[in-house]
């Protein structure tokens, strides 16, 4: 049933976007009532819209998610974007939405869309999602410095700026998980900032993670820098004073060692 | 003969026809907008105050726009879910709407029912023309900037409904009782030695008149409330040093983790003296306080049978009415590095208050009054409306530039005060359904610390461990979510012209889903490790 109101008479293009709107809007069912009600002449587009719908319309099975499979399949054998994001949602139905994972296999459609489409976005998002199950999912290798460091072998491949920000913060995170060392930590933090475009909360998180652990490391201009940059972008943050606490001692450290006046 | 007396009466009809079509359009007020109209807001807010204070909002507005008349709708918090529920699909839901992100199972709510205000939020509000707030963005003038509505917005970046209110946990004093117990003028604590030394005077006074009072009203919803301020400040150093990231702040998947990887646990010497401080505070409750529900505790209080009671200030407004004797709102005090209970872990001053605010009002899309309900919105909003709403209501306004009384400043929460997040009374439902099943044994007569995490601690790995099992799948089912909103702004950009709105909110998403994953998989790494394993 629709409920959200889906016009009678909308164009056939209009009625993708109309979908694709929903789906936008976490209506997926509302938007898969309209695709069947308003059936769009025979097309990719309308294909690959039905497919995405498909993955997130209730209720979700596997023998459901094996047909929008079947389906993604058929279209990723195409050259054009819908192709190269059919082949990235197989990935992801492998990675995230079967009820079994089968990271191995996921992993494995990442890597086959990276080497068809090396600039593509999406299979740049997919070397994004190979690096997590490197570092976190995959059995091999065993090591985490070897893990970390097929990760970071994927680095020159992604060249999309904020996918590239996205893995240098992966990395960050891992080799902190990892216990590395803190320089590797902070190289990667350092570079997701300079590439930018965090907004919210994500931001403010980054900024307090430089500033706090170039505090533990004893770098404390830079931590300064930090720790300022979130204060003056927060005004309401529960974090604030505590931030205030750590610039007073920074000062303090900075002073001491006539690091700056 | 005919004609010309068809042609005569055509001609009189068309120059009455066209006088007629004149006066409509040069003399007549305008046809539809001119029409009086009558618009609804529901709220859940029964508590004495909140209807008094829309009372005077809607009497002010109805004077400046005397074609719409409002009318607002109390229905009681326990059924509030389903009727909003079976309004919204039936067509039949009022054309402004109180919700909040955290009501269970109405995720979906906001983005099928609600109006988005995000484009209206970054221009000043109409009705705040010749008020400091006159060239402030809207989203602006609530005193968080509507910081919490936008983290827990539906879409990244949208804002669904407007906030009317902000408060905070605090102590409520019956005045009078004080002045008796400490003579005049009446001394009211300033620190927790303070409230030691008034809690012995307490049980004095009650010796010396016969009349039984204890220092803090009691019932198992009061308990938890201080448990939860008493827990999260003493163990702010705790949190500090488990924040392997360096967020300064923990989520409940890092202290779950952190638990299976050993690095915390109920022996730890500062949760023990956490919760002894716990102990001694709730042992200033009436015996039995845990089988109490809240309306008893505010009974007990404004019989004047408990010198504080320690309640929301959305409670104040009903205690101050209440009461037969002058009610004062004032901070916890706090224990200090001196204290020799919780002393050696005391960082400092913790924070007290929320500085988020609330009362969440929404536009219904379907309203078909959506305007008029917009415009009521921006005048429940403005400097004007919200001060007449907290003036009549006693419920702190959150909107800049409203002068507050200085006894309702204390109502309000700081920035001042370290803050790390974690509680530490369970850190998930199961546990922390586990930590009050157990608080018998913590705070009764007979009970202890160390009976208390004897009995909580030999379950405590498997009930953590289904707490992380819980965590990842609603991560799980978060990056599920984003694949198919990602997948929509690009195929909208795709197939329309694209927009740099739609290209952020896609980034955004995307980001946001790995980070998300970053969050699940260590999580994973952990439980895969050193989960509890049925044996």
């Amino acid at each position: 049933m629709l409920v959200c109101g889906w016009p009678a008479a909308l164009s056939a293009g209009e009625d993708l976007v109309k979908a694709w709107e929903l789906v936008g809007r976490h209506l997926a069912n509302d938007a898969l009532a309209g695709l069947q009600k308003n059936r769009e002449p025979d097309s990719r587009e309308a294909r690959f819209a039905e497919a995405v719908v498909r993955m997130d319309s209730q209720p979700v099975t596997d023998a459901g998610l094996k047909q929008v499979e079947v389906q993604l399949t058929g279209l990723a054998r195409g050259s054009d974007e819908v192709a190269q994001a059919s082949a990235y949602l197989i990935g992801r139905l492998y990675q995230a939405h079967y009820f079994t994972p089968d990271y191995a296999r996921a992993a494995l459609e990442y890597e086959q869309l990276a080497v068809k489409y090396p600039t593509s976005y999406w299979a740049q998002l997919g070397l994004v999602k190979l690096a997590l199950l490197k570092l976190y999912l995959l059995p091999e290798p065993a090591t985490p410095e070897a893990r970390i460091a097929e990760a970071e072998a994927l680095l020159p491949r992604v060249t999309v700026p904020e996918l590239q920000r996205d893995l240098h913060l992966v990395l960050g995170r891992s080799q902190l998980f990892f216990a590395q060392p803190m320089a590797g930590v902070l190289a990667h933090l350092i570079a997701a900032d300079r590439i930018g475009g965090l907004t919210l909360l994500k931001r403010g998180e980054l900024q307090l993670q430089i500033g706090e652990l170039s505090r533990r490391e004893g770098r404390w201009e830079q931590a300064r820098v930090y720790f300022q940059r979130f204060q003056d972008e927060n005004e309401i943050d529960g974090r604030l004073s505590n931030v205030k606490l750590k610039l007073a001692e920074i000062a303090e450290h900075i002073r001491a060692e006539g690091l700056r006046p | 003969m005919k004609r010309p007396k068809f042609r005569l009466m055509m001609a009189v009809f068309g120059l009455g026809y066209l006088a007629a079509l004149g006066w409509v359009f040069t003399r007549s007020t305008p046809l539809i907008s001119g029409r009086p109209i009558t618009i609804r807001f529901t709220h859940w807010q029964i508590e004495k105050g909140p209807p008094e204070g829309f009372d005077a909002v809607i009497k002010r507005y109805e004077e400046l726009n005397p074609r719409v008349k409002v009318e607002q709708l109390t229905v009681p918090g326990p059924v509030y879910r389903q009727w909003v529920r079976t309004n919204l699909t039936g067509g039949t839901g009022s054309d402004l709407i109180e919700f909040a992100y955290w009501l269970q199972g109405m995720n979906d709510v906001p983005v099928r029912y609600f109006e988005p205000l995000t484009r209206y939020m970054e221009k000043p509000n109409p009705y705040d023309r010749g008020t400091p707030m006159e060239k402030v963005p809207w989203r602006l003038t609530f005193d968080d900037g509507l910081y919490t509505m936008l983290a827990q917005s539906p879409e990244i970046g949208q804002i669904y409904g407007a906030t009317l209110t902000q408060g905070s946990m605090r102590l409520f004093c019956n005045v009078n009782l004080l002045a008796k117990i400490t003579g005049r003028p009446a001394v009211a604590p300033t620190t927790f030695e303070d409230f030691r030394r008034l809690s012995t005077q307490v049980a004095e006074y009650s010796r010396r008149t016969g009349h039984v009072v204890h220092p803090l009203a009691g019932s198992f919803s009061n308990a938890q409330w201080l448990a939860e301020f008493v827990m999260v400040g003493t163990l702010t150093g705790m949190n500090l040093e488990l924040d392997r990231e360096g967020y300064l702040q923990r989520w409940p998947w890092q202290s779950q983790t952190d638990y299976l990887l050993g690095r915390w646990n109920y022996h730890r010497p500062e949760v023990k003296a956490a919760l002894a401080m716990v102990r001694e505070f709730t042992q200033q409750m009436r015996p039995g306080f845990s089988q109490l529900s809240r309306d008893d505790a505010i009974q007990e209080f404004v019989r004047g049978d408990a010198l504080f009671i320690y309640s929301g200030t959305y409670d104040a407004t009903s205690l101050k009415q209440l009461a037969p004797f002058p009610v004062e709102a004032m901070r916890l005090p706090q224990p200090t590095k001196a204290d020799p209970v919780v002393g050696p872990y005391v960082l400092g001053p913790y924070q007290d208050g929320s500085l988020g605010t609330s009362f969440e009002v929404y536009v219904n899309k379907d309203s078909p009054h959506k305007a008029e309900a917009l415009d009521f919105l921006y005048f429940l909003t403005s400097v004007e409306g919200g001060q007449l709403f907290m003036d009549h209501s006693g419920w702190l306004s959150s909107i800049r530039g409203v002068k507050v009384p200085k006894e309702m400043e204390v109502y309000r929460g700081t920035t001042e005060g370290l803050s790390a997040g974690s509680q530490y009374v369970g850190v998930g439902a199961n546990s922390t359904m586990k930590f009050w099943q157990h608080l018998d044994l913590l705070v009764g007569a007979q009970g202890s610390v160390d009976k208390f995490v004897d009995a909580l601690e030999p379950t405590m790995l498997k009930d953590i461990t289904a707490d992380l099992r819980v965590e990842i799948r609603t991560n799980l089912q978060v990056s599920r979510a984003a694949d198919s909103e990602i997948m929509a702004m690009s195929a909208l950009n795709r197939l329309r012209a694209p927009e740099a709105e739609r290209t952020a909110r896609q980034q955004a998403m995307a980001s946001n889903q790995t980070l998300t994953e970053i969050n699940e998989y260590e999580s994973l790494w952990v439980l895969a490790r050193h989960g509890y394993k049925q044996p």
